[in-house]
């Protein structure tokens, strides 16, 4: 679905409603393994390209249900994913002020990361204990974790147990980050 | 061209909109104001009055006075919640077809979709006196919380004012809409709607033109209604003790006090104390005495901290339900007139940990935000055919958008709102369960379609009941009807298939249909909702 022409958008619809009671992914036109991020982009992308929306004014009425058949079938889809809760669902977005602070050896204030509610469901891969990582180790370290976690977003498990050595040899005393190699360690042997 | 408006169907207040390549243009009403009343009065002298002019029959004929409307809309007056609500109101209500709520005026029987038909009426004729075009299209804003059959009632309130209904876009949606298009950006945002009458908490992602709703949760009988109410409460109370009379037994008194209380509440969130008198209270003995009143801001903040509460408390399970700490918000916009109160935003503040954004106009941001919808869908504002040059002067009406218009940053993509569905919803199962077919804050619009089968042998019929609610158990959820599929095949128990298809339309409608694969035999049905209106009306 790279362009976004009337006719490609019909081939598409065409192709999910054919399509519709396969697995999320496939609807998604994603791989087996993907995470909740990428079914996010991936939807994002259709939303871009095929929200009914988009199209009142240039379909026939028959075309444009299609679409928004078509449309529905992949929120659907989207929505399986939203609720298989993810391994980075519990990871806390990585944002320019944390880094600085970190840089800066400033403390910063300390907060609840992760799901708050005891009714969230807990998430199945990897619980990187996320809250304070800044506090767990030093500002080197804590630049080979944050491009640990965005490997791990990813879904390369292996970059991120990389990433996550490199860390620890940056700051060998972190427990934190021998607890989280531990746990992607576990993860890689389960998934591979 | 046709000009479509953008319209925020308030509980105490309406305003509209249209979009233009460079902002947006409020509906000025006669004394050239941005916000109407929801108010529709039909006086003794005869006719029927709408807006600024209906409120000033409140003190003389309170029981011809139509107020609020929109807390009974597509409702079953027999919920509890709306008999509540009915205690509150000087006007007459009673029960119509399908227990839906009538108001009657003198010998009129209306329903409440006529009632907001007549202040959309009066939106859409300002519209074309001010535009000087014929208006015919309208995106109307909901509440994210509102039911199916209250949206059903909203667009027919929208078709009896001749509107017709393009859209109907959630209010915090649209809130956020008017603050991020053109923005640009990636950002993850909390919209606080408090408003006269509903309370509404969003969390949505902003990323470049998609707007995608995380989670979303609300109070639909919460609102600066309840706030006046409660002070009211306190006055009357005062009255009685001062004045040696009760008036809770007299509505145009109760009136004028509410009235009072809402002028003490709005001068409260500016001032420390409030001290006056009300005047012109009918005592029994003929007299006219009036009602001193002293309060000051933290009396009224203990008055109305329960509600407040009730607002953090939902704020707190919607981040919850997006799986979001208060950290990872990076602005939290206030909406509604409520949100006014300092006490809001001090305990807003304390759990975003940053003050919230009071840039917007609280009033007028969802309008806003419906017409920037509304000059998407018809095309206007993404052509730049909008409303070419009236609007090259800021004037009473034009606002420019919030961040530059189209021509500050070259052309605009047209936004792509990913709303979501209030609640899930489900169908009876054996033995008396909800088995959910669609989530809570599941994208909309969304389909999903799932293979059930028959309980007994031989079944040659099965009734599909819905429901809406997050119990497990169907009796706990609110019944919205029941589809029933007949003339199956008669088969052993579990050898039926029968497919059951949700899907939820844009404007968060549900239509549920079901057909039995191996036949063919298809049964569709739009449900008859318990409470919606009836064709037949009043």
């Amino acid at each position: 679905m790279g362009g976004s022409t009337r006719t490609e958008v019909l081939l598409w619809a065409q192709r999910v409603v054919a399509k519709r009671a396969a697995p999320a992914h496939e609807i998604l036109e994603l791989k087996v393994d993907s995470s909740a991020e990428d079914a996010q982009a991936a939807f994002h992308k259709i939303a871009r390209i095929a929200h009914p929306d988009l199209h009142r004014n240039g379909m026939t009425p028959e075309e444009l249900e299609m679409v928004t058949s078509a449309y529905g079938i992949a929120a659907g889809a989207y929505q399986t994913f939203r609720n298989q809760s993810m391994m980075t669902t519990r990871m806390k977005p990585l944002k320019p002020e944390d880094l600085a602070a970190a840089a800066m050896g400033n403390k910063p204030a300390a907060s609840a990361v992760g799901p708050t509610s005891p009714t969230a469901t807990p998430p199945t891969g990897v619980p990187i204990p996320s809250a304070g990582a800044n506090q767990q180790m030093n500002s080197r370290a804590l630049v080979y974790y944050r491009k640990a976690e965005i490997a791990l977003r990813r879904g390369d498990v292996k970059g991120a147990l990389l990433q996550l050595k490199m860390a620890i040899a940056a700051d060998p005393s972190s427990t934190f980050l021998r607890t989280a190699l531990a746990e992607v360690d576990a993860e890689l042997r389960k998934g591979g | 061209m046709a000009i479509a408006l953008g319209i925020d169907l308030g509980t105490t207040n309406s305003c509209a909109a249209v979009a233009t390549p460079t902002g947006v243009e409020f509906i000025l009403g006669q004394r050239a104001e941005r916000v109407h009343p929801s108010v529709v009065a039909f006086p003794s002298s005869g006719g029927v009055v709408v807006g600024q002019d209906a409120k000033r029959y409140r003190l003389t004929e309170p029981q011809h006075v139509i107020h609020s409307a929109k807390r009974f809309i597509g409702q079953n007056i027999r919920a509890p919640l709306v008999q509540l609500a009915l205690t509150g109101i000087r006007y007459k209500v009673v029960e119509g077809p399908n227990q839906q709520p009538i108001v009657v005026v003198r010998d009129r029987r209306m329903t409440m979709p006529e009632i907001s038909s007549h202040v959309l009426l009066h939106l859409k004729r300002c519209g074309e006196r001010q535009l000087g075009t014929s208006v015919t299209d309208a995106v109307i804003t909901v509440p994210a919380n509102f039911t199916d059959a209250q949206r059903t009632a909203t667009k027919e309130a929208g078709r009896l004012a001749g509107l017709s209904v393009m859209r109907l876009i959630n209010e915090p949606t649209a809130a956020a809409l008017a603050y991020g298009f053109g923005r640009n950006q990636d950002q993850l945002i909390c919209v606080f709607d408090f408003g006269g009458g509903t309370f509404d908490v969003s969390i949505l992602r902003i990323k470049g033109e998609v707007f995608e709703v995380l989670a979303s949760d609300g109070d639909f009988f919460l609102g600066g209604d309840d706030l006046d109410r409660a002070l009211a409460e306190v006055l009357a109370a005062e009255c009685n003790r001062i004045l040696r009379f009760d008036p809770r037994q007299h509505p145009v008194l109760m009136m004028k006090l509410m009235m009072g209380a809402e002028a003490i509440k709005c001068h409260l969130s500016d001032n420390d104390a409030a001290e006056g008198e009300i005047d012109g209270i009918d005592l029994p003995n003929g007299q006219t005495g009036s009602l001193p009143f002293s309060l000051n801001r933290a009396q009224f903040e203990e008055l109305i901290n329960g509600y407040v509460n009730r607002t953090i408390e939902v704020t707190k399970q919607v981040l919850a339900q997006a799986k979001l700490s208060a950290r990872d918000i990076s602005d939290v916009l206030c909406v509604g007139g409520s949100t006014r109160i300092p006490a809001v935003r001090n305990r807003l503040a304390e759990v975003f940990k940053k003050q919230p954004n009071i840039s917007i106009n609280p009033d007028e941001v969802v309008a806003q935000g419906a017409a920037i919808q509304a000059g998407s869908l018809s095309g206007s504002i993404i052509q730049g055919s909008g409303m070419g040059t009236r609007d090259a002067v800021v004037t009473e009406a034009h606002s420019p958008l919030i961040h530059g218009g189209a021509r500050a940053q070259g052309p605009l993509a047209r936004p792509v709102l990913l709303d979501v569905n209030p609640s899930t919803l489900s169908i009876q199962t054996a033995g008396g369960y909800a088995e959910h077919l669609l989530d809570k804050n599941s994208p909309i619009p969304i389909e999903r379609t799932r293979v059930f089968t028959t309980a007994r042998d031989h079944q040659t019929r099965v009734e599909i009941d819905c429901c809406r609610g997050e119990s497990r158990r169907y009796a706990e959820n609110e019944p919205l009807g029941t589809l029933v599929l007949e003339n199956l095949e008669a088969k052993r128990r579990g050898d039926l298939k029968i497919e059951v298809c949700f899907r939820v339309d844009a404007d968060g409608i549900l239509h549920v249909s079901a057909m039995d694969p191996d036949s063919g035999n298809r049964q569709e049905a739009a449900l008859q909702v318990i409470g919606a209106p009836t064709q037949e009306g009043a």
